[in-house]
């Protein structure tokens, strides 16, 4: 979808207040929306789908996956979680997620950044490598 | 077999404790060859992704929120919601020894179905152009075998000669005869037959051109013996446009390892206008802003980066060279027009072919006035010079003269002699297509028409006369001709035996 320079503007100017000592804040969210909704401003919609999108991304670099081949013990988690937090701030939020087909092993998504050292992984490297 | 077995067990312990880490994206939308890509927040420009399907890309637009990228390949299997992942690589290209003789595509593909290529290395795309300390000037030559060319816009090894002109008017064949005559004499040189010889390896980069067109080009590369020497990259019109906008730049690759290893090498890039297109259709594409006959702002970088890579190089950096023979096709013959006046301002001269001359017959059209060479005089060897330094002011006088002449025939005998003189060297500057003519045997001809040998044959056999004449130089009166290879230049003896050999080619061939 192409959206207009101004409503690429508001969007951002929305995102910017949206933070609160540098973490989302859900309060300040959603009073944003509704006084959008409210005053509803030229592109209103518009700024909203550009606003949402804007804020998924925010979601999604501060929230991890973690996928494994098998459900993981209470003690893993936790010490996953710890070693996570410890990286990227006590405000991740975390999911975790079953995959058999990972074979084996872990992978691990935070925004853009995985670390995999699952099996699945390990024999597309084999592959490549032979 | 067991070592084989270790191997893989090895690789496989190195695995057991590693974890990668890679950054990805995920695909948002794909279309028209290009990828919209939201994460791959460590991009880097030009760097080479990895699409989960193995299909590969390459970054070339940064914003804020997504990465647009070109699709490498069979854009079918990139897929809405398909991960995305960096490699750290720049996309390379095999280049060396290995691909001479061979058509590749862009990424240095096997095209010709004579299986895998054994490269020695790969270089990246994109590279800077050597810079001023590593430069020397241009003094060694091209010999093109084209008569007109090496006489009047002669070309140096690193210099980047624009061959310009409308559809039809022999631009391509320029470029294949040159291709051939530097072919003939890699094979004269690696038969010791010309001294402190160094071979010139050429690759031929065909962008946006019919298939039709390459394979007819592979096939007189062939049947002339300069398929050995000469490497094919094939970007034809049947292929993507982001694949035509990245072969110049792999041919760029495959010459720079000849001048980075101490060889020449010439690069044709056919042609200059078409890859300008698919930049242009890249572009818009990727949501670029647009500019002067909706091509980007940086399609003038586009063309000086990379031609900026043809140099000569001093000894310490190799000593190679890489001359360039873009290509532009005018419409109209109008020169003046956006892509044609940017490639003109960025080389160092332009052979300028006349659709008007091609039909008069004159072929090669060179159009003597509009042609000029800005570095190559300091590349012609002394013999050339010597017999050849007036002729573009004769030429030049003699267009002059016919334009006044056709009003009058009361010509004085000053005038009359100029014409009849410039009549003679526009029969003489006439070739075949595919047969380049020895620099020796050049001089021998230039020297006659000079010396007025060529002053009682009638126009329309000169000719025939210029062809008896090689003839009978080749055959009868080698050893002139290996003189003036060796000596590069003619002296008072070598005048003198030309001139008996003209003498007695003229009594026993009475015009």
């Amino acid at each position: 979808m192409k959206i207009n320079k101004e409503t690429r503007q508001l969007s951002k100017a929305l995102l910017r207040a949206s933070f609160t000592d540098g973490q989302l804040d859900r309060g300040r969210i959603s009073a944003l929306v509704t006084s959008l909704i409210e005053k509803k401003p030229r592109n209103y919609v518009r700024v909203l789908d550009a606003y949402k999108r804007l804020v998924r991304l925010e979601v999604e670099k501060r929230s991890a996956t973690i996928e494994s081949a098998s459900e993981l013990t209470p003690d893993v988690r936790a010490e996953v979680l710890a070693n996570l937090r410890r990286k990227y701030g006590i405000d991740l939020a975390t999911q975790f997620v079953v995959n058999p087909e990972l074979l084996g092993g872990m992978r691990i998504r935070v925004g853009s950044d995985v670390w995999d050292s699952s099996v699945r992984n390990r024999l597309a490297r084999l592959q490549q490598q032979l | 077999m067991s070592t084989i077995l270790e191997d893989i067990e090895t690789q496989i312990a190195g695995l057991k404790t590693s974890t990668s880490k890679s950054n990805v994206g995920v695909v948002r939308d794909t279309g028209d060859g290009v990828a919209r890509i939201e994460g791959l927040s460590d991009v880097m420009l030009n760097e080479m992704i990895e699409f989960s399907s193995g299909v590969v890309g390459l970054a070339l637009n940064l914003e804020e929120t997504e990465v647009g990228a070109i699709i490498l390949g069979d854009t079918t299997r990139v897929m809405e919601g398909d991960e995305a992942r960096t490699t750290g690589k720049l996309l390379q290209v095999p280049v060396g020894k290995a691909l001479l003789g061979r058509v590749v595509n862009t990424i240095g593909e096997p095209q010709d179905g004579k299986g895998p290529i054994k490269a020695e290395a790969s270089y990246p795309l994109e590279k800077i152009a050597p810079g001023v300390i590593k430069r020397r000037s241009v003094n060694q030559p091209v010999q093109t075998g084209i008569m007109a060319i090496d006489a009047m816009v002669p070309i140096g090894r690193g210099q980047r000669e624009l061959i310009i002109g409308d559809r039809g008017s022999g631009k391509s064949a320029i470029a294949l005869d040159t291709i051939i005559s530097q072919a003939r004499l890699n094979k004269a040189g690696e038969d010791g037959r010309i001294p402190d010889f160094r071979p010139l390896y050429c690759i031929y980069v065909a962008i946006g051109q019919k298939s039709s067109n390459v394979a007819r080009a592979l096939a007189v590369l062939e049947a002339n013996g300069a398929l050995q020497y000469t490497t094919i990259v094939s970007a034809p019109a049947s292929d993507t446009a982001a694949n035509q906008y990245l072969a110049p730049f792999a041919g760029a690759a495959m010459g720079e390892w000849f001048m980075d290893n101490g060889m020449d090498a010439l690069i044709v890039y056919d042609d200059l206008s078409k890859h300008a297109v698919a930049y242009r259709q890249v572009s818009l594409v990727l949501k670029r802003p647009s500019g002067r006959e909706a091509y980007p702002g940086d399609v003038f970088y586009l063309h000086s980066r990379l031609l900026e890579r043809s140099a000569r190089v001093t000894e310490e950096a190799g000593g190679g060279s890489v001359t360039a023979l873009p290509i532009i096709e005018t419409q109209a013959g109008d020169v003046s027009a956006y892509i044609p006046t940017n490639v003109i301002s960025i080389t160092d001269g332009q052979i300028y072919l006349e659709t008007d001359l091609f039909y008069q017959g004159v072929r090669p059209a060179i159009s003597v006035g509009l042609s000029v060479s800005r570095v190559g005089s300091a590349a012609q060897i002394k013999a050339i010079k010597q017999v050849a330094g007036k002729i573009k002011l004769d030429l030049a006088q003699f267009r002059e003269l016919a334009a006044f002449a056709q009003f009058g025939s009361d010509l004085d005998a000053g005038t009359k002699a100029r014409l009849d003189r410039g009549q003679r060297i526009v029969e003489l500057f006439k070739q075949t297509q595919y047969g380049p003519i020895p620099v020796e045997e050049q001089v021998a001809v230039l020297w006659a028409m000079q010396n007025g040998y060529l002053d009682s044959v009638p126009v329309e056999k000169i000719k025939a006369f210029q062809l008896k004449l090689q003839d009978y130089l080749r055959t009868r009166k080698e050893s002139i001709l290996n003189t003036i290879v060796t000596k590069k230049a003619l002296d008072k003896d070598l005048e003198k035996e030309l001139a008996a050999a003209l003498d007695e080619f003229k009594s026993t061939n009475p015009v």
